[in-house]
């Protein structure tokens, strides 16, 4: 020991004083290699995990006791959550979750029209995203790293700003009319509850996030393969349908997780650009802000969305963890 | 053969050009183009509108910086709530990269160098914190404070601050993790080969090797903090504790003046600065990697 | 060549992480985890009950109601606090010139937060999210303020314009929701009606059509209803006919909602809190469901180079529309409660008073010194909205909306849940 410790007091004293550590130094042993403590790496860990216990993991379980408890009316509405799991109560959860099959079901149009908003919105986004992420990836020339740039700008601005910058375009005296004059658009009221407008609206939103994934992926493909394509026989066709595409797969994949996970929850894009005809699932959430009782219709809310974005989020989390281990 | 080839290249050109395996994209070109001006026009076309001398945001009225500077009470640097929002807009960042960059900076080193069945519940932990829905976190938080922490943690800057880490925290984590993959145990053994503790393996050997992840991760949650609203919105109490993000929402579903554009702007310039300070920085410190790394094994 | 081993004195993994559990269970307060042991529904009751002893009835014009005053008032002679004054108010509905004149009288900051609707402002004050010093609340929401010792009563020694300049009978014997102005001074006083553009829509029109204006699908898109609950209910109810505007009646309600729902699905009607003031004034509304104060206020938004004269405003017959007031009261948490009394009291002040009303809010405050039919000589109120001037005569006949009770409010919530759904 005596013999290591030397050189190192040699080598690093003459920058600061070493201290005498009590820990381990590191030791030659199994592997050939260094020897920690047990408990070094946990230590790491530690911190970041008890940071996510208590405010991630443990207000999942308070939203469950609101959800699962009453509602103080005299007390302006205030929840009383349960704490304690054989206290819960679900019928708050029940009158709630009945509004989305039984006689009337309110909520059932909102949640038809979130699916739809945002299956309709990630495959425009990935029509156009693969067809950008392409071009820039495979085909641009000197002007690849400007393009890159500008499209990886978007996610630098705020998702709030450009959606207001759409606002102000979509005015019925604005622009878009001026343009859509010819065709005989020129009257329409885009922001009065428009399907389209949200639909489009959320693409603008989400497409760069599609873009990203895919240009990485398609960028790391190699060139030989696509001339070992093309030396086999087949046309540009082709080898997009049989090379490239399969290539790409996961990062597609990837890329519609991302765009859909956080579109489900999306609320803001309809204030801005719909109206109360466009509500989407977290216009939902987000109006039980101010009724009274809301907190625990919406932790009932919260829970729902949390079980319909369960399956996709599950999904990109096992995929990401096999990605990782191929690594 | 001549006549052949002219004929083909001659006849009927359109298809010619298809047939051309070598030839310019262009409709992916055009494509490529239409989508950046959609992309980026609406916003440069906002920006420009900050300038306006009008209240409209459409219609041009001759270039201005009321909405900046002039207007006593509406305009971006004068009207005292717009300040406070910039005030807590840039606050917030600052509070939240401080914790939540360290903090993930830890566990992804942590997490890449410990297995087993605990680190992986971790990890698994964290990212599910990253693919989660922002409405369902900050609804979330909101209720934990208002009913669990209720007076522990106010709302408003606390609770704010508190959430903005928790949102922001698998960020560092998955861009420091990135770049550890491609890092391997081999310069942390070498180092204690020659004598240096963990602690200092880690601290001279590998820090300087992922710092151009710590910087890229403090420049993106930065910006993140700076465009986040509904995680701020769901915890905000008085207007002291509202961002500029909460005032362009409330703004814009009322009466928006050009004074949220400018607003607006003021966010996007915040961002690219930040960002644009990131890449250079990430590029110095990229450049002289290996030479940190060498430099480094001389002194152990 | 081996030397300690590095198991010695150390932490296994298992117990590390058994106290790192520990150690994050234990962290919520410990009193939250004994009350959490215990069924909350036990002490506080169902609905409608509140803490304590008081249960105060519901005030209607039948049966006023003087709030029980269960802590003492400040004393009169409490020093005036340095600032800021946090002012929990409605979006738009002070002038910053006011408020920057009490700044500097005073010498201290005012703080103003605002909420776009009652049930919001409510529930953070409710829940101590928001502590401010003033509170601008609508009336129904006074006898729960007072159950849950929310707010502070006034020392009225420290508000003499009250008496001064303040129609006597908020005073004496005091509005029916709070006899004896124990709790609250009346802020402005509004009717309710349809404001219109009298450049798409002729006031001879207007008159015919009333509230069926909101229905017209000639203002397709064009149309503005509010976005609360329980005013465009009410104004709906009315619409359908009937003057109950407290109804309890599930019937009643249930045609209200599908009217509701009719305009916004056929007509593209909007809801919004703003649009009278805001997007009338621009041409985005033709006709919209307004409080008086809002149309008067929408002055002051015109564009350039259009006149007030295309602002118009009908009311119905007396008695077959809305009256109500704001006021302001001082919740018992607040942090400058003398500071919060010189502000109401400033307020209160006729030039301050008036200045807030003529030059920006457009919400009438119930002075005396206020004649209606000086209002309009004096260019104040454009003739074209002379409807929208509030008499002390209006208070007899026309309906007051009062608080509902929560089962009733309910089904009420239910509707508009249902609206806001987008079914």
């Amino acid at each position: 020991m005596p013999e290591i410790a030397a050189p190192a007091a040699e080598a690093g004293g003459s920058r600061r004083r070493l201290r005498r550590r009590r820990e381990s130094v590191a030791q030659p042993g199994r592997d050939g290699g260094v020897w920690y403590p047990r408990w070094y790496w946990p230590s790491f860990v530690a911190p970041g995990s008890v940071w996510l216990a208590l405010l991630f993991l443990l207000p999942f379980y308070v939203v469950f006791s609101v959800a699962f408890g009453t509602v103080d009316f005299g007390n302006f509405g205030q929840p009383v959550p349960y704490y304690a799991p054989w206290w819960w109560s679900f019928e708050t959860f029940n009158e709630t979750l009945s509004k989305f099959y039984e006689g009337t079901a309110i909520y059932r149009p909102p949640l038809f029209r979130t699916f739809v908003y945002v299956f309709s919105a990630t495959a425009i986004c990935l029509v156009i995203g693969y067809t950008v992420a392409y071009y820039a990836a495979r085909a641009a020339t000197k002007y690849k790293g400007l393009i890159l740039i500008m499209l990886v700008s978007p996610l630098w601005i705020s998702y709030l700003m450009r959606i207001y910058a759409w606002q102000g375009l979509l005015e019925v005296d604005g622009p878009i009319n001026f343009l859509m004059q010819p065709l005989g658009l020129g009257d329409t009221n885009w922001l009065a509850g428009m399907h389209v407008t949200v639909i489009l609206g959320l693409v603008y939103g989400y497409i760069p996030f599609m873009i990203l994934p895919i240009y990485a992926s398609l960028d790391r493909i190699q060139e030989s393969l696509l001339e070992a394509g093309r030396d086999l026989g087949a046309n540009g066709r082709q080898t997009f349908w049989r090379v490239t595409l399969p290539l790409s797969r996961p990062a597609i994949l990837a890329g519609i997780v991302i765009v859909t996970l956080p579109m489900f929850g999306d609320y803001y894009t309809n204030d801005l650009l719909g109206t109360t005809k466009t509500s989407m699932f977290g216009n939902l959430i987000s109006e039980q802000r101010t009724q009274t009782g809301g907190s625990t219709r919406m932790a009932s809310l919260v829970l729902i969305l949390g079980v319909i974005v369960l399956v996709p989020m599950l999904y990109y989390l096992r995929e990401t963890k096999r990605a990782a281990e191929q690594a | 053969m001549s006549a052949a080839i002219e004929r083909t290249s001659s006849a009927a050109a359109p298809t010619g050009y298809f047939r051309n395996p070598w030839r310019k994209p262009r409709i992916l070109q055009g494509v490529t183009i239409g989508y950046l001006l959609w992309s980026l026009l609406p916003v440069v076309i906002a920006v420009i509108f900050s300038f306006n001398a009008g209240r409209s945001r459409i219609s041009w009225q001759g270039f201005s910086l009321r909405w900046w500077t002039q207007d006593p009470t509406d305009s971006l640097l004068r009207d005292a709530a717009m300040r406070s929002a910039m005030a807590q807009t840039y606050k917030l960042a600052f509070l939240t990269v401080l914790v939540a960059v360290p903090l993930g900076t830890l566990f992804a080193i942590g997490i890449d160098r410990w297995h087993g069945r605990p680190a992986r519940t971790a990890n698994f932990t964290m990212l599910l914190s990253f693919v989660v829905p922002e409405i369902i976190l900050g609804v979330s938080l909101y209720i934990l404070f208002t009913n669990l922490l209720q007076g522990l943690v106010p709302l408003g800057t606390p609770a704010q601050v508190l959430g903005l880490i928790s949102f922001q925290l698998s960020y560092p984590v998955i861009i420091v993790r990135a770049r550890l993959l491609t890092i391997g145990p081999e310069y942390e053994e070498a180092a204690m080969d020659l004598g240096a503790t963990p602690s200092r393996a880690i601290r001279r050997v590998l820090l300087p090797l992922i710092a151009p992840a710590i910087l890229a991760s403090v420049a993106l949650v930065f910006a993140d903090v700076v465009d986040d609203f509904v995680t701020v919105a769901a915890l905000s109490a008085e207007a002291s504790s509202e961002t500029l993000a909460q005032k362009i929402y409330t703004a814009s579903r009322a009466s928006p003046t050009p004074e949220v554009n400018a607003a607006a702007t003021m966010m996007l310039i915040t961002t690219l600065l930040v960002v644009a300070g990131g890449l250079l920085l990430y590029r110095r410190f990229s450049r002289g990697q290996r030479d940190i790394a060498t430099t480094d094994f001389m002194q152990l | 060549m081996i030397g300690r081993h590095p198991m010695e004195n150390r932490w296994s993994r298992r117990q590390f992480l058994g106290r790192a559990a520990g150690g994050a269970v234990a962290l919520p307060s410990l009193s939250a985890i004994l009350a959490a042991c215990s069924k909350p529904g036990d002490d506080t009751g169902g609905s409608g009950t509140g803490s304590a002893a008081t249960e105060i009835p519901i005030a209607t014009l039948e049966n006023p109601v003087e709030l029980p005053v269960t802590m003492d008032p400040i004393a009169a002679d409490t020093p005036i606090e340095s600032g800021p004054l946090v002012l929990y108010n409605w979006a738009d509905y002070i002038h910053k010139k006011v408020v920057a004149e009490f700044e500097e009288e005073y010498g201290v900051d005012v703080e103003i937060t605002t909420y776009n609707n009652m049930e919001e402002g409510i529930q953070k004050v409710a829940n101590g999210q928001v502590t401010p010093d003033v509170f601008v609340p609508t009336v129904g929401y006074l006898r729960r303020l007072v159950e849950r010792d929310l707010v502070m009563p006034l020392q009225h020694e420290l508000i003499p314009n009250m008496l001064a300049n303040v129609w006597p009978s908020y005073s004496d014997p005091g509005p029916y929701y709070d006899l004896g102005w124990n709790y609250t001074v009346p802020y402005t006083i509004y009717t309710w009606g349809i404001a219109y553009r009298r450049d798409r829509v002729s006031d001879e029109d207007a008159a015919a059509q009333g509230w069926d204006a909101l229905w017209n699908p000639e203002y397709a898109g064009e149309i503005s209803l509010y976005d609360s609950y329980g005013d465009t209910i009410a104004v709906t109810i009315m619409r359908n006919g009937s003057l109950d505007v407290n109804t309890s009646d599930p019937a009643l309600i249930d045609a209200a909602k599908v009217a509701i729902l009719e305009t916004i699905n056929e007509n593209e009607a909007r809801l919004t809190i703003n649009g009278v003031y805001a997007k009338l004034p621009a041409g985005d509304f033709t006709v919209a469901e307004a409080w008086s104060g809002d149309i008067v206020g929408a002055q002051w938004y015109l564009p350039k180079g259009t006149g007030t004269d295309v602002l118009g405003y009908w009311r119905p017959e007396p008695g077959q529309t809305m009256i109500g007031n704001d006021s302001l009261v001082v919740p018992a948490a607040a942090e400058r409660p003398r500071l919060a009394h010189e502000f109401i009291n400033f307020m209160l002040d006729e030039k301050h008073g008036t200045d807030n009303f003529v030059n920006w809010n457009g919400y009438q405050p119930p002075f005396t010194s206020i004649e209606p039919g000086a209002l309009i000589d004096q260019g104040v109120v454009p003739e074209n909205l002379s409807d929208a001037v509030v008499t002390e005569a209006m208070f007899v006949d026309d309906l007051t909306p009062v608080e509902l009770t929560p089962e009733v409010e309910a089904i009420w919530l239910d509707a508009w849940t249902e609206i806001k759904a987008g079914a």
